[in-house]
């Protein structure tokens, strides 16, 4: 921790030695800090969009960009060009305030979050004590940018796409959090760095695969995106929330939307499997970034395959999968872990902190969570798939085509 | 860090109002299958968790101790009011089973609110913290206000609710503003702290003397607004008239009750030495008790003799009633009488509390299933179709105007006895007055029974439970007001309540 | 005064408190309104973080302006008419100026006088040494020495908040 300090203290020292005053210099420096972590994303997401397209057209049999640059890989900077300096266009009756100030809280509550992003041991923008929590309330900013957006443009398919907004990323808050809550047991902690060292002997996906998989589908819900990307629905809505926007404004969007995606990747590297932890992080903490990135990257494009191959589903199956589905699960997790747990730490299982690197050490304590969650996961989809059958056969009796398949009560997409 | 170990926790102490809570979050799953029909075994049910509770509460008022750790008292006072509540639900619920039905909205989630609101009331009974008190306060209101828009989508109901809720609101904001006051100024929400940190203040140690004073008015206006003391009673008669009658009749009594308690707790517990002046022999509040109690005498009495409907008459003259029981309170602030008062507070709540539910259990049995049928007009006619139900609503009415040999006479002499015990002549004179006032709206009703002719049966819907519950109520009223010593007795459960609370 | 980053900080956020509350009551669109308040409430989550409690700043921002900011903005929306509203309805400005005033008078006599200024300050009202961490806060509520009966009761409460507000909204049969 101490080399870092030091870049800062130096400059801090410097600025102290040229003649400023110490709080200016110490300000300063945390201000250079700031911008260094804002800049970072704001680099990635030029060559997440690549990556995007490049992956969206391989999946559709294209070739995807190739003309700009090596690989295409310069196009983004083409695209950014373009829209630049296209014709700013405010619509008439928008709300000029919201309507600006909008597409930049969107992009601006993506970077906060990576204010608690730990990329190495070393390097972290701000070791929250309460990181978990920020990112969670962080990310709860960005609903109100497209709310805004929505209201603003004066025009009824955005203000639906909007009203969707609400109803979809509000409620997929809920299995999020409680989903999120499992990691900040298993470390003790809701400090991110803290979270990424308590992964030391073994992630805790291992300790809770139920747990992770709904926080992977929450966040894929929480940026919209398909098979959840009900908020700009082309068919029904043209183009959602954004439907205004053109030029730069349009683009911030988009770079917002690309890097939260890429964002909740590297959170779920970090909460589930080890963030930077990876063979001699410690001796060369530098490793750490590209053990988190790799491993981000992969979550990524898993997120990326569901966009590109799921087709979307209902408002209605989308609202009744959460609150019917993903919510009670997740509190059922939560209620099963936090006894397991208790349990393990009752019985003397869990290892101490001398050995917290020990892979055996966790070995037992890990098979005892792994087969409770198995279980719990058998014992859902086992419900599930009742329910389904039901379902099915009471609309076998009471109509004879699919017509009232809406007004089921469970009308889960579920497999017979 | 220690922990407290569980027993040293008393949990036991806490089962009549954690039980109560606990049975309710119980009866909410049981209700799911509970088939739609049959809605009234949920009503059964919840007055069984009722039982049970009123139990639990006899034993732990033989064995009287201090919860977690001092914010939670289950002491004397806190087991009487207990029983007053639960009593009042329990005979809430006997109204309620074919009320709800007849109009269309019987729903099991009714009685689950009903015993949360309950179990916030016992809360707030025994809470011996202001941020207990807080959460109860609000575990009280909460589920009045959805019961409040329970006929919803009727609109006088829906306008009740959010007359109810809002206005509620604004009232827990100032509780909540007066007890951040009290505890800037003394670094302490538990009462017993507060009183000596209040001594202190005093003392001329720490020159938060005004923000006590702001504190404890606040404070004064949050609970004014939950028993519907002048200036804080607008709500009173619209969201009286627009909730159902059950709910109604709860609320009248149950959530004064709770305002009561926490009111009483709090002035006699961390502000009996609150002066405004140096020397003050009396608590600084009382002044401010004084005037409102007066002025919430006059208006409620006065506006309640231009009222044609039943309900809004009920609800000023519910408004009329606090002012009595303030009366009481403040009394208390003199030294010396405060126990007498207390004990004049405890007994008018409690004969409040039989002759208000019997009042309204009447008035239901003359409403009709579409909500009409509350005027007084509706009433003609009832003492020859009903002979036996307009002499006991009769009797009701005597109780409310302070008749003698009914509950209601009790209730005011305790009060008018310890004023006058407290130098407050003024106040006693105009409670004298305001009673006399009373009397011409209550006799108006009677007068309406026997002397005027209503065509048909005015209370067609009078059904068993309901009578079951009026007969209760007379029955309470009759004998409270027949051998009053079953509570005015120095050595009876009364005196305990009080020598538990006044020091 | 002492004159340094924190406290440029704290005008700072002050200001943005302040101007936010201002701009809400002044607001003659609800949208904007709404808006400002937002600003309002970020304003004091950033004061709450100046107080070294980042946890309530964190429940700050997830809770105000996460969900009620945005519950606010979602009613007014619904109502589309009345974010077209351009007169303010109600005409008792001049009343509630004297309400604000006369509060604004007391809270000045009764707490900041008191404590204002160095030297004044009495030994009674100085700030606590100790610094509460989010830990401390977690103890406080399952600790039976402190807060556990409200926190449990509080639990019981939402329960009931949340039983009623399915009650009055889901759809009559």
């Amino acid at each position: 921790m101490q080399e870092c300090i030091d870049i800062f203290n130096t400059f801090a020292g410097c600025l102290t030695a040229s003649g400023a005053d110490p709080g200016l210099a110490q300000f300063l420096s945390i201000l250079l800090g700031v911008v260094l972590v804002a800049m970072g994303p704001l680099v990635i997401v030029i060559f997440l969009i690549w990556v995007e397209r490049k992956y969206a057209a391989r999946v559709q049999d294209r070739l995807g960009p190739n003309r700009v640059g090596p690989f295409g890989l310069l196009q983004t900077f083409a695209d950014a060009l373009k829209l630049i300096t296209k014709e700013d266009i405010t619509p008439a009756g928008a709300d000029k305030l919201i309507y600006n100030l909008a597409p930049i809280i969107s992009v601006v509550s993506v970077i906060l979050i990576w204010a608690v992003v730990p990329i190495s041991p070393l390097h972290i923008g701000a070791d929250l004590s309460i990181g978990a929590l920020y990112f969670v309330a962080v990310g709860s900013i960005g609903t109100l940018a497209i709310m805004m957006a929505g209201w603003s443009s004066n025009n009824k398919y955005a203000l639906l796409g909007a009203f969707r907004v609400v109803a979809q990323l509000v409620s997929y808050e809920v299995p999020l959090v409680f989903s999120l809550l499992v990691p900040v047991m298993f470390a003790g902690t809701m400090s991110m760095q803290g979270i990424v060292e308590a992964q030391l002997g073994m992630w805790f996906i291992v300790f809770s695969p139920l747990a992770a998989l709904i926080f992977f589908i929450s966040t894929q819900a929480e940026t919209g995106r398909a098979p959840f990307d009900l908020i700009e629905a082309e068919s029904e809505l043209v183009a959602g929330y954004n439907i205004e926007y053109s030029g730069m404004k349009f683009g911030l969007f988009f770079a917002g939307e690309f890097l939260h995606v890429f964002t909740n990747a590297l959170i779920f590297a970090i909460l589930f499997t080890g963030g930077w932890l990876g063979p001699f992080v410690y001796q060369v903490p530098a490793l750490g970034i590209i053990y988190l990135f790799a491993k981000g990257s992969i979550f990524y494009l898993l997120s990326l395959h569901l966009r590109n191959t799921l087709p979307r589903i209902r408002i209605d199956q989308l609202m009744s999968f959460n609150w019917k589905f993903l919510v009670p699960v997740s509190i059922a997790n939560l209620i099963l872990v936090a006894f397991l747990w208790k349990v393990i730490q009752l019985i003397g299982l869990l290892p101490g902190p001398e050995n917290a690197s020990d892979f055996l050490a966790h070995l037992p304590a890990a098979i005892i969570m792994l087969v409770g969650n198995l279980a719990l996961t058998v014992v859902v989809l086992q419900m599930l798939r009742n329910v389904g059958r039901r379902a099915v056969a009471a609309n076998a009796v009471s109509t004879p085509a699919n017509a009232e398949l809406d007004d089921q009560p469970y009308s889960l997409p579920v497999p017979h | 860090m220690q922990l407290p170990s569980l027993s040293e926790l008393n949990l036991g102490l806490t089962v009549p109002a954690l039980s109560l809570a606990l049975w309710a979050c119980i009866l909410l799953v049981i209700d799911l299958f509970i088939p739609r029909d049959r809605k009234s075994v949920t009503a059964w049910l919840a007055a069984g968790g009722v039982v049970f509770a009123f139990i639990a509460n006899l034993l732990v008022y033989r064995d009287p101790g201090v919860a977690f750790m001092g914010l939670f008292v289950a002491d004397e006072f806190a087991g009487f009011l207990n029983i007053v509540v639960l009593l009042t639900a329990f005979i809430a619920i006997l109204m309620s089973v074919d009320y709800l039905k007849r109009t269309g909205i019987e729903r099991g989630e009714y009685y689950v609110l009903l015993l949360m609101t309950t179990s916030g009331i016992m809360f707030m009974n025994s809470a011996n913290d202001l941020a207990v008190v807080f959460i109860a306060l609000e575990l009280l209101s909460i589920p009045l206000y959805v019961l409040a828009a329970f006929r919803a989508p009727e609109e006088r109901s829906e306008e009740a609710g959010l007359k109810y809720f809002i206005l509620g609101a604004f009232a827990s904001a100032f509780f909540v503003f007066g007890a951040a006051l009290i505890y800037g100024a003394t670094g302490s929400s538990s009462l017993p702290v507060i009183v000596d940190a209040v001594g202190r203040a005093l003392a001329g140690e720490g020159s938060s003397l005004l923000l006590l004073l702001m504190g404890s008015g606040l404070i004064l206006a949050g609970l004014g607004f939950k028993v519907a003391v002048v200036p804080f009673h607008m709500w009173t008669p619209d969201v009286y008239e627009g909730a159902p009658t059950p709910v109604t009749a709860f609320m009248s009594v149950g959530a004064k009750v709770g305002g009561f308690a926490a009111l009483l707790r709090i002035l006699l517990v961390a502000l009996p030495a609150l002066t405004v002046a140096e020397g003050d022999a009396v608590a600084g509040w009382q002044t401010a008790t004084w005037v409102v109690a007066a002025l919430t005498l006059i208006l409620g009495n006065i506006v309640a003799i231009s009222q044609t409907n039943i309900k809004r008459l009920l609800a000023y003259s519910s408004i009329a009633h606090a002012g009595y029981v303030l009366m009481a309170v403040a009394a208390a602030g003199t030294p010396g009488v405060s126990d007498q008062a207390t004990r004049a507070a405890l007994i008018y709540l409690m004969a409040y509390m039989f002759t208000n539910l019997g009042a309204f259990a009447v008035a239901m049995a003359i409403e009709k299933d579409d909500g009409s049928g509350t005027s007084l007009d509706d009433f003609k006619g009832l003492g020859r179709s009903r002979p036996l139900l307009a002499a006991i609503m009769a009797v009701f009415m005597l109780s409310l105007t302070g008749i003698p040999l009914t509950a209601g006479f009790v209730g005011k002499w305790v009060v008018f006895q310890a004023t006058i015990e407290a130098g407050l002549y003024t106040l006693a004179v105009i409670g004298v007055l305001t009673s006399v006032i009373s009397a011409f709206y209550y006799v108006r009703v009677i007068v309406n029974m026997f002397l005027e002719d209503g065509e048909g049966d005015p209370a067609a819907a009078a059904t068993p439970y309901v009578q079951w519950a009026i007969y209760l109520t007379f029955a309470g009223t009759l004998v409270l007001g027949i051998i009053p010593s079953l509570v005015t007795n120095l050595s009876g459960p009364v005196a305990l309540a009080v020598a538990s609370l006044v020091p | 005064m002492e004159f340094n980053i924190h406290s440029i900080v704290f005008l700072i956020f002050s200001v943005i408190t302040l101007g936010g509350g201002l701009g809400t009551v002044t607001s003659r669109n609800l949208i904007h309104g709404a808006v400002y308040l937002i600003v309002s409430l970020f304003g004091v989550a950033g004061l709450f973080i100046l107080l070294s409690a980042p946890f309530l700043a964190a429940i700050q921002v997830l809770v105000y302006i996460g969900a009620i900011a945005i519950l606010i903005i979602f009613a007014v929306m619904l109502t589309r008419s009345m974010t077209r509203m351009t007169e303010i309805y109600n005409r008792q400005w001049s009343l509630s100026l004297v309400v604000s005033a006369l509060l604004f008078v007391l809270l000045l006599v009764g707490i900041i006088l008191p404590v204002w200024g160095p030297g004044t300050a009495n030994a009674a009202l100085q700030p606590s040494e100790l610094v509460a961490t989010t830990v401390d806060l977690g103890v406080a509520f399952v600790d039976g020495n402190q807060f556990v009966l409200p926190f449990e009761v509080a639990s019981l409460l939402l329960t009931a908040a949340m039983i009623g507000a399915i009650v009055i909204a889901r759809d009559r049969d």
